[in-house]
């Protein structure tokens, strides 16, 4: 539970409250830490509203989205891809989008996150800013991959920007719940490009399991790569065996299993048929 | 404590705040208590709703130090009760303002978005309510209300109907006229219990039972009572041994006494431990972590096959007793009772066996059914199952107690105001003229505060300590310790001929009450008595048998038995004709009953009584289920443009009660005030539904004046006369009967007055607009207000007053058709209700727009209740998804594609201007019409709610 509450006056104030106050989390939306059975275990809050980090710029090549923009602004800005809209949408509630945040929600890297499995199927970019251990402030430009890999290693990092590369690629998203604002028993990212060769390359699957992460599926990812899996059919039962899955009370480990593959299937085959960008 | 500025409603307020102190709460103590709380902070249903800096956000999931600076709105900005802003007029004029806990953040969300969009889409509507939960209207008429805003704003009058009108000759019945209430309830104004707090209130908090089924060995409450604030601590050893049943039922109930406020034995994962009562929360929440329990742990049951189970542990063991028709053997019964189970008290005989986990049973038939099982041609024996449903009210149980003149007075969230103040005294081993229970608005009850669930133990600890308590049930309390809907395993066995003509019906009630036997015999037997009667059929038996076992308790719900006996009745019939190869529709015009029919079975379908045997009086049955066809185009198979998604079409014919015939008494007194204006008092317990509204539109109606003429006192035991209370659907037939009763009473009073002042005979008088007498023969006039000045002066006859009360034995059964049309997805086994059309006979409407309103609200409840919802324990009866967005209700996102509720306009001969009940009967249709709509989709039969993609993908075979 938050007991105190600090304004950073810019990023470099932000990182060293984080280094200095023992227990600190950075706060954007604030939906996550405040909320009912949070698990956020944190006792300082470090606002980070003072930033200026709610913006979405184009950048020629790419598209620079601040990381405390909302779902809903990228739900209405027009520089945003609709595979992001989609996997913002994926949050049901308007009133909670107006206040969740990109950072917030790709920060957390949780089973339930909406972004996660999208963001990191984009092969997207992280701007990040750190502390050295002398204290001196440096930034940095990541791909989001090794933010997932690594994610415990990035605990003091802020999360200034993601940037999207205009370059041609497939993402999709799809997730899976009882109902819209249910716990969702699985969230699923496909991303992968094909050259006028047909050559498929750069694939990303990942998949965020209730009660199991977010799981990026490198195996799946190399088979598509080498031609190994080349139909939805193939990809479906390969995620099937690869994917990680435990019985809770979202479902039992079979029907996610099942889901994911059959959701990542879907997700390919469009990605077959030339679909969204 | 650090100090923050903003601007609330373009007032500049500075304030000082703890660190970690969420906006709401600030709001609520700078007095905008309209931002309600509904989720303890789960960002969920909205009622913390609030613009700032505008745009919409949940004020619960902000840090007040979030704010500085901030410009805040709430639903205090937009208008008072007697200035209401156009979108909060539209609300009530649509019916959508009823139990409207959030009806405020509602009206502000609504208001916001007309403000950015002229002409909003139903599109944009369905956004900006995409946050906020709607259990009792369904949403639907949320687009009426925006439309009606619209033109109000656009042309200055209202150009769209808001409901269809019933009876011509009338002024105020069967019109929409708003809800007398609404305007407070959409402002946000003082309603609910919690509105009513006073400074230097005590907080009681409940430790609760970590065990589903153990033992208290030792309590040590020693260090928790000498801790600062700490005033008294509450548990079994040194609470009354005063056995009582927290239903409100009738007296005497039939149900058992089967618990204490505190028992020796925890017999579920949140049971009482102890209640600690302090002068802040925050003492009573750390005394309550200072309390030391030992338990000795014995094995759960949970399942109604495990609670059968030859030497299954038993949940209760103690002594039985009986009030009446005690069985001979009785004392041979308790020799091996043990004593640290507490006592069964059986008001009368139940058939329950305690040795065997039974709390009661009930048996019956009419004709033979195994010689109508060698009649048909095929028969069929399906086993439908049902899971634990929870109510999930907004507002969530509280009561706010105090001592005033020596006595005790409850404010309550409550159904059963007069059954509060009975139990209460019973558990205070007080005389009930010691007692005053007001009930204030409610903020939903479906059926949940029909049970005594905090009144007993706040009644009782105001009582002893003499100080003012307030206790609120936590969410997760709510999930919890509260009243759900008992799971049931329901068989059905039904045989019928080729031409689809039903020989004989059996029924196998198997239902699980938990830990204690709440509604343990009537919630059971209503799966069977409000469906059986609906089938013409000489040969049908049931036999219905109740388990305890250690699940959460159960207790009443909107629809009682009603919805898992349509489930499983109506989707047997289905498969049956399925199995014969005839049309399900067919089957159910060959077998439905008509007006004249005698319901024989109802003789053994009283509930603890012998039931009287009737025939069908007012029945829209058949032009329910003609129009239903048609509206969804019975027959005609519709294809999906994505071979992924496969259409299928089902109904289900649904009936219900108007209140308990022979059980149900109501009573209501009306007065002519000294200016000619009129005051009536209703024993009825308006719990949002339009009630009062039903009271005042009688007096109304009567007496031809306006409906701000009349003022309407309800639900306050000392100023009412008794009523049984609002459940069975009792509310419009018996308590809006005993209003009319009054009205009528004091009409005829009046007019003997009036013929006594004006020298005229009472015969050639009547009442006309705008409230006066008028002589037919005379022509002279008296107004109101001059004969009741005129009764009240130094030589008057006294104040005008009528009063009535309200009994019957005519059963007035609502009937009606619920169709639909799904689509499966056969590789996601997702569904989507893509077309739902409710009809109903709900006799005369006499509020339509809200009776609408309803039909929508329980109907998406149900369609929640077979696709979404369902409590989920583990192993050791820890419910696992105790919030409201992990147990899944339904949000505006699941409301059908095309949602329609139709009025059948049938005229009851009883009821008041001959209507009858509405909610209830919407939530018995949609589980068998989902059922068979999936069947007609993918070929699978679903025989266990919720139909969770999961269970609809295993049945396809595909996992």
């Amino acid at each position: 539970m938050i007991q105190e509450y600090l304004v950073a006056t810019d990023t470099e104030d932000a990182l060293k409250l984080k280094r200095n106050k023992n227990k600190s989390v950075f706060y954007a939306g604030g939906t996550e830490i405040n909320r009912l059975h949070s698990n956020v275990d944190a006792k300082v809050a470090i606002s980070l509203a003072k930033l200026g980090l709610d913006t979405i710029t184009d950048e020629g090549s790419y598209i620079r989205i601040g990381s405390m923009v909302t779902l809903q602004k990228l739900v209405e800005s027009a520089l945003v891809p609709q595979w992001l809209k989609d996997a913002a949408l994926f949050c049901g509630s308007f009133t909670r989008r107006n206040m969740a945040t990109i950072g917030g929600n790709l920060a957390l890297m949780s089973d339930q996150s909406y972004l996660a499995p999208a963001l990191l199927a984009s092969r997207c970019r992280l701007l990040t800013a750190n502390l050295t251990e002398g204290g001196a402030y440096s930034e940095d430009n990541i791909p989001i991959r090794e933010y997932h890999a690594y994610h415990q290693q990035f605990s003091g990092t802020l999360i200034l920007a993601i940037s999207l590369s205009k370059d041609s690629r497939y993402v999709g998203t799809k997730r899976f719940s009882n109902s819209a604002q249910n716990s969702a028993a699985v969230t699923v990212g496909f991303g992968a490009t094909q050259n006028s060769e047909q050559v498929v390359d750069h694939v990303r699957v990942f998949a965020a399991v209730h009660g199991s992460s977010v799981q990026r599926l490198n195996a799946i990812e190399n088979a598509i790569e080498n031609g190994e899996l080349t139909t939805p059919a193939d990809v479906q039962l390969a995620v099937h065996q690869a994917v990680a899955a435990l019985d809770d009370f979202v479902g039992s480990s079979a029907y996610k299993r099942y889901i994911a593959s059959e959701g990542l299937a879907q997700l390919f085959a469009e990605f077959l048929k030339g679909g969204v960008k | 404590m650090n100090k923050i500025s903003f601007t609330v409603n373009g007032k500049k307020h500075t304030i000082n705040c703890e660190q970690a102190e969420s906006l709401r709460s600030v709001l609520v103590r700078l007095g905008y208590q309209s931002v309600r709380d509904s989720d303890d902070k789960e960002g969920f249903a909205g009622s913390d709703t609030i613009i700032y800096n505008d745009v919409p956000v949940y004020a619960n999931l902000m840090l007040a130090q979030q704010a500085e600076g901030a410009e805040i709105r709430t639903a205090e900005s937009l208008g008072t009760s007697r200035n209401l802003h156009v979108v909060q007029q539209a609300m009530i004029d649509a019916g959508v303002v009823q139990s409207a806990y959030n009806a405020p953040a509602a009206a502000l969300l609504l208001a916001w978005l007309l403000e950015h969009e002229s002409n909003p889409t139903q599109a944009q509507i369905d956004e900006v309510l995409s946050g906020i939960f709607i259990r009792d209207t369904g949403y639907e008429h949320y687009y009426l209300a925006v439309k009606l805003a619209v033109e109000k704003m656009q042309s200055g009058s209202y150009k769209s109907e808001i409901s269809p009108t019933f009876r011509e000759n009338l002024t105020y019945v069967g019109k929409p006229k708003g809800k007398v209430d609404g305007p407070q309830l959409v402002a946000g104004e003082s309603s609910f219990v919690e509105d009513r707090v006073l400074p230097g209130y005590h907080t009681m908090v409940l430790l609760r039972s970590p065990y589903a089924h153990a033992y208290i060995t030792k309590i040590d409450t020693s260090k928790a009572l000498a801790m600062e604030g700490v005033v008294s601590i509450i548990t079994h050893e040194n609470c009354p041994d005063v056995f009582y049943m927290q239903a409100g039922q009738g007296n005497p109930e039939p149900s058992p006494h089967d618990r204490r406020l505190f028992n020796r034995k925890v017999r579920h994962v949140g049971d009482r431990v102890a209640a600690i009562i302090a002068e802040t929360e925050e003492q009573a929440l750390a005394a309550r972590a200072a309390i030391k329990v030992e338990y000795e742990i014995l094995k759960p049951i949970f399942t109604v096959e495990e609670a059968m189970a030859e030497g299954a542990p038993l949940v209760h063991n103690g002594v039985v007793e009986y009030r009446a028709g005690a069985p001979a053997d009785l004392d041979q019964y308790n020799k091996g009772a043990d004593p640290r189970d507490g006592k069964v008290i059986y008001q009368f005989p139940l058939h329950g066996d305690i040795r065997h986990n039974v709390a009661s049973a009930a048996h019956g038939k009419i004709g033979d059914v195994e010689k109508g099982f060698k009649e048909a041609d095929a028969v069929v024996e399906r086993t439908y199952q049902t899971s634990q449903i929870q109510c999930t009210p907004l507002e969530p149980h509280i009561c706010y107690a105090k001592i005033d003149g020596g006595r005790l007075v409850l404010h309550a969230s409550t159904q059963v105001p007069y059954h509060v103040r009975r139990i209460v005294a019973w558990v205070c081993q007080i005389p009930e003229n010691k007692i005053r229970v007001i009930k204030e608005r409610v903020g939903g009850g479906y059926g949940s505060k029909q049970d005594i669930l905090v009144e007993d133990l706040v009644g009782y600890a105001t009582w002893i300590t003499g100080k003012p308590i307030l206790y609120r049930n936590t969410r997760e309390e709510e999930f919890v310790a509260n009243s759900t809907r008992h799971p049931m395993r329901v068989t059905v066995k039904m045989g019928a001929k080729k031409d689809g003509t039903i020989t004989a019906v059996y029924m196998d009630v198997r239902a699980n009450t938990g830990p204690y036997g709440n509604h343990c015999l009537t919630v059971p037997m209503n799966a069977c008595s409000k469906t059986l009667p609906l089938l013409k059929c000489d040969n049908m038996k049931f036999d219905v048998i109740t388990y305890y076992t250690n699940i959460p308790p159960t207790g009443a719900y909107q629809g009682y038995g009603a919805p898992k006996g349509t489930y499983g009745l109506m989707t047997c019939m289905a498969e049956l004709a399925d199995e014969l190869g005839i049309d399900y529709y067919e089957m159910a015009m060959k077998n439905k009953v008509e007006p004249g029919y005698m319901l024989e079975i109802l003789k053994g379908l009283g509930e603890g009584r012998e039931g009287k045997v009737v025939p069908v009086g007012s029945c829209g049955l058949d032009e329910a289920l003609t129009k239903g066809a048609k509206m969804i185009k019975w027959g005609k198979k519709e294809q999906s443009d994505d071979p992924d998604w496969k259409i299928g079409k089902g109904f289900a014919m649904i009936q219900q009660g108007s209140g308990l015939p022979g059980l149900d008494h109501s009573n209501a007194w009306a007065k002519l005030l000294t200016d000619g204006t009129f005051q009536i008092f209703s024993g009825g317990a308006d719990l949002g539904t339009g009630l009062d509204t039903i009271s005042a539109k009688m007096i109304s109606e009567a007496f031809c004046v306006p409906m701000d003429l009349v003022t309407v006192t309800s639900g306050d035991t000392d100023s009412c006369t008794f009523d049984t209370g609002a459940y069975a659907s009792s509310g419009t037939y018996f308590s809006g009967g005993a209003s009319f009763l009054a009205a009528e009473d004091l009409k005829k009073n009046l007019l003997d007055e009036a013929a006594y002042q004006m020298q005229e005979k009472a015969e050639d008088l009547i009442l006309r607009a705008p409230g006066e007498v008028y002589s037919t023969k005379t022509g002279k006039t008296l107004s109101y207000a001059k004969l009741s000045h005129d009764a009240l002066t130094g030589t008057g006859r006294g104040q005008v007053m009528g009063r009535a009360s309200f009994t019957t034995g005519h059963n007035s059964i609502p009937y009606g058709a619920h169709f639909v049309q799904v689509a499966v997805n056969v590789r996601t086994g997702q569904v989507k209700v893509q077309k739902y059309y409710a009809l109903q006979d709900a006799g005369t409407p006499i509020n339509p727009e809200l009776a609408l309103c309803q039909m929508y609200g329980a109907a998406l409840k149900s369609i929640g209740h077979t696709l979404y919802e369902e409590m989920i324990l583990d192993e050791n009866g820890v419910c696992l998804n105790p919030t409201l967005g992990e147990y899944g209700v339904p949000m505006i996102s699941e409301k059908p594609e095309d949602f329609q509720a139709v009025l059948i306009d049938i005229n009851d001969e009883v009821g008041p201007y001959g209507a009858k009940s509405i909610s209830e009967i919407a939530t018995n249709g949609a589980a068998p019409a989902i059922a068979i709509a999936i069947h007609d989709a993918v070929g699978v039969w679903m025989r266990n709610w919720p139909f969770s993609p999961e269970k609809i993908l295993k049945e396809l075979g595909k996992i």
